[in-house]
């Protein structure tokens, strides 16, 4: 094995922010906030679209692991950026579901359908009004945690330190 | 731990390349980097328009999601960090993770990006995030296994204008002296050994 090579690189961006003028992180952060807010209704929006398919994928229950895995993703990835914490934390739980499922190659319908119903009452829910949802949140997460798939089959287990 | 509110940046001459396969989370992605100033931005729905971005352009900073069909992001800064044109091998890369995968756990540790963020966050970490790249001065790191900023951390405090979480944090930018230097003699008496009389 060769040695490592150690070296310094010139950096851009540094140059760039440190150029006279520009906006105090407090600014940036309400403008960016602002932004923010505007595209709130076209992205729940989505998020709704997105859970609309995973209902259909429950329904038809034929669906590979690999598409509840990546409509899971797709719910987080705009969640996320509105730092919607129990609405990302009910997507990550199923994220964790679907891929423990096709690790394994097992599949369970009725907890995936469990979480979707879950996310869309988040949905639903307004900010304001979701405290009472935390307890259901936590309610997913036990489901994941306690999952043990063999040989396709869903049963209780400990559950794991993750 | 946030960023001082008073602290200035200038992103508006930044060139910052963003990269989701997401349409919706790409423009959600856009807009907060409006806010923060940035002028020139560059959306990119796949690793693959990325890469030929990167073979044309100057890129400042790149902020890539880490779940995409065909290439995702840990194999996109693989690539960049190894394979990518000169110019941009070693720009800045701020990863956004949602759901960690147990297949790409070793993957987004040794892809090489500066900063891994992940969802949710509120804007505020995100430019944080910005800021510690600007200021980041870690060198880079060339081996058989791993291409990417050095990892060897060793606590030098939190950057200036950053409020540490340990009560003995302290930033290795000391600042002006509070109190008036000292005059010589009095250097002196500190240097010069003096027998004490008992």
């Amino acid at each position: 094995m060769s040695e490592a090579e150690v070296f310094k690189v010139r950096n851009r961006l540094a140059q760039h922010v440190a150029e006279p003028g520009g906006m105090t992180a407090g600014m940036a952060n309400s403008r960016a906030g602002r932004e923010l807010a505007a595209q709130h209704g076209r992205s729940y929006e989505a998020i709704g679209e997105t859970l609309e398919t995973l209902e259909w994928l429950c329904d038809s229950r034929d669906a590979p692991m690999d598409s509840v895995y990546d409509l899971s993703t797709q719910v987080l990835d705009i969640a996320g950026l509105f730092d919607d914490k129990q609405l990302c934390r009910a997507a990550y739980s199923l994220c964790e579901l679907a891929d423990k499922l096709r690790t394994r190659e097992g599949e369970d319908w009725a907890s995936i359908k469990l979480h979707v119903n879950g996310m869309r009452l988040i949905w639903n829910t307004d900010e304001a009004g979701r405290e009472h949802l935390d307890a259901m949140v936590e309610g997913l997460w036990a489901l994941t945690d306690r999952l043990r798939v063999d040989s396709g089959e869903a049963e209780g287990e400990t559950p794991a330190a993750e | 731990m946030s960023l001082h509110p008073d602290i200035r940046m200038n992103l508006a001459r930044s060139n910052v390349l963003l990269i989701d396969d997401n349409p919706q989370a790409l423009e959600v992605l856009a807009s907060i980097f409006r806010g923060f100033g940035v002028l020139r931005q560059i959306k990119c729905g796949s690793a693959a328009e990325a890469q030929t971005i990167l073979r044309s352009r100057e890129i400042d900073l790149i902020v890539c999601d880490t779940v995409m069909p065909d290439m995702d992001g840990y194999d996109f800064v693989r690539w960049l960090r190894r394979e990518g044109p000169e110019e941009a091998r070693f720009s800045p890369v701020i990863m956004l993770t949602g759901h960690a995968a147990r297949t790409t756990v070793e993957s987004s540790r040794d892809c090489g990006a500066n900063f891994i963020v992940s969802k949710p966050f509120t804007p505020e970490v995100l430019l944080q995030r910005i800021y510690w790249v600007a200021k980041d001065e870690r060198a880079m790191v060339r081996s058989d296994t791993y291409v990417g900023p050095d990892r060897r951390f060793r606590n030098i405090g939190p950057p200036l204008g950053v409020k540490g979480r340990r009560k003995d944090d302290l930033s290795t930018h000391v600042g002006m002296a509070k109190d008036p230097n000292m005059d010589q003699d009095e250097i002196d008496m500190l240097l010069k050994p003096q027998r004490a009389a008992l």
